[in-house]
């Protein structure tokens, strides 16, 4: 969303994100996409090598893309188990709206 | 292989995601890059609740906790000189441990000074920005905040902008 009001003010974007359904439903401009778990666009923290492939396929789409709302899908496998992966981007206590939804779905 | 946007996700999200009803606009807004990316000027947009904690309030967790379906729309301003030590986590959707050992994984700052030092691209930007995602309402981001943000990216001259979602 973000995305498209800065194109939009003249402003020349690139999404890196793991979520291309977004991308594609909302209609960014311009997104390379990474499976990699939420609030890590860019990588590992730390690993220095992958955050600059990651940058250097933003920079590239950048450069390169001629065609509003491409998706561009990086290829880079994210390098821990599954389910330690997908334990561990989420908050230790449920987000408010959660803990609501958890509520209502035991209270039907 | 295609990238599976609901893979890490609890299936109560991904439900909640797959039922949203969104509205795409037509047509997508386009800026086509005006200069060679080494004379570009780059800000970095993340929206993963961060802010430079000596100079900045956290975002407003404690009024989305009485209200779950508000999310604070305002947004943080970060210098390129800020350290990670001065990074502040307001983020109440991802544990916040990662990007607290290393800012980088969504606000690529020492990236691109380092792609500004190698001459890839032309500069980075004095200033870059930081949003939290959870909005169940964008209107305020795209009336006031998204505009403004713009606004002040345009007035430090940067022509190109790298986003990620939080």
């Amino acid at each position: 969303m973000l995305a498209r009001i800065f194109e939009a003010a003249g402003l020349s974007t690139v999404l890196v994100s793991g979520m291309p359904y977004w991308s594609e439903r909302i209609g960014v401009p311009r997104t390379v996409a990474v499976e990699f778990p939420f609030g890590h666009a860019l990588g590992r923290p730390g690993d220095r090598e992958m955050q600059m492939r990651v940058v250097r396929a933003a920079l590239a789409l950048l450069e390169e893309s001629r065609t509003p709302g491409e998706i561009r899908e990086l290829d880079i496998e994210w390098p821990q188990p599954f389910d330690e992966a997908k334990r561990d981007w989420q908050p230790l206590e449920p987000s408010p709206i959660v803990k609501m939804m958890l509520e209502q779905r035991r209270h039907g | 292989m295609p990238v599976d946007s609901f893979k890490y996700l609890p299936g109560v999200v991904a439900a909640y995601y797959r039922n949203l009803s969104v509205q795409r606009e037509e047509p997508i807004p386009w800026t086509p890059l005006s200069r060679p990316l080494n004379e570009c000027r780059f800000a970095l947009v993340t929206t993963a609740g961060i802010y430079a904690r000596r100079q900045d309030a956290p975002f407003d967790a404690e009024r989305e906790k009485r209200e779950p379906m508000w999310g604070d729309p305002t947004y943080r301003r970060l210098p390129r000189t800020v350290r990670q030590e001065d990074i502040g986590a307001s983020h109440l959707h991802i544990n916040n441990r990662d990007l607290l050992a290393d800012v980088n994984i969504v606000l690529p700052i020492t990236r691109f000074l380092e792609l500004e030092s190698e001459g890839v691209i032309g500069s980075l930007a004095p200033t870059s920005y930081s949003f939290m995602g959870y909005q169940m309402n964008n209107s305020e981001w795209r009336q006031r905040y998204g505009p403004e943000a713009a606004g002040l990216m345009k007035d430090e001259a940067v022509d190109a902008v790298l986003l990620t979602p939080a």
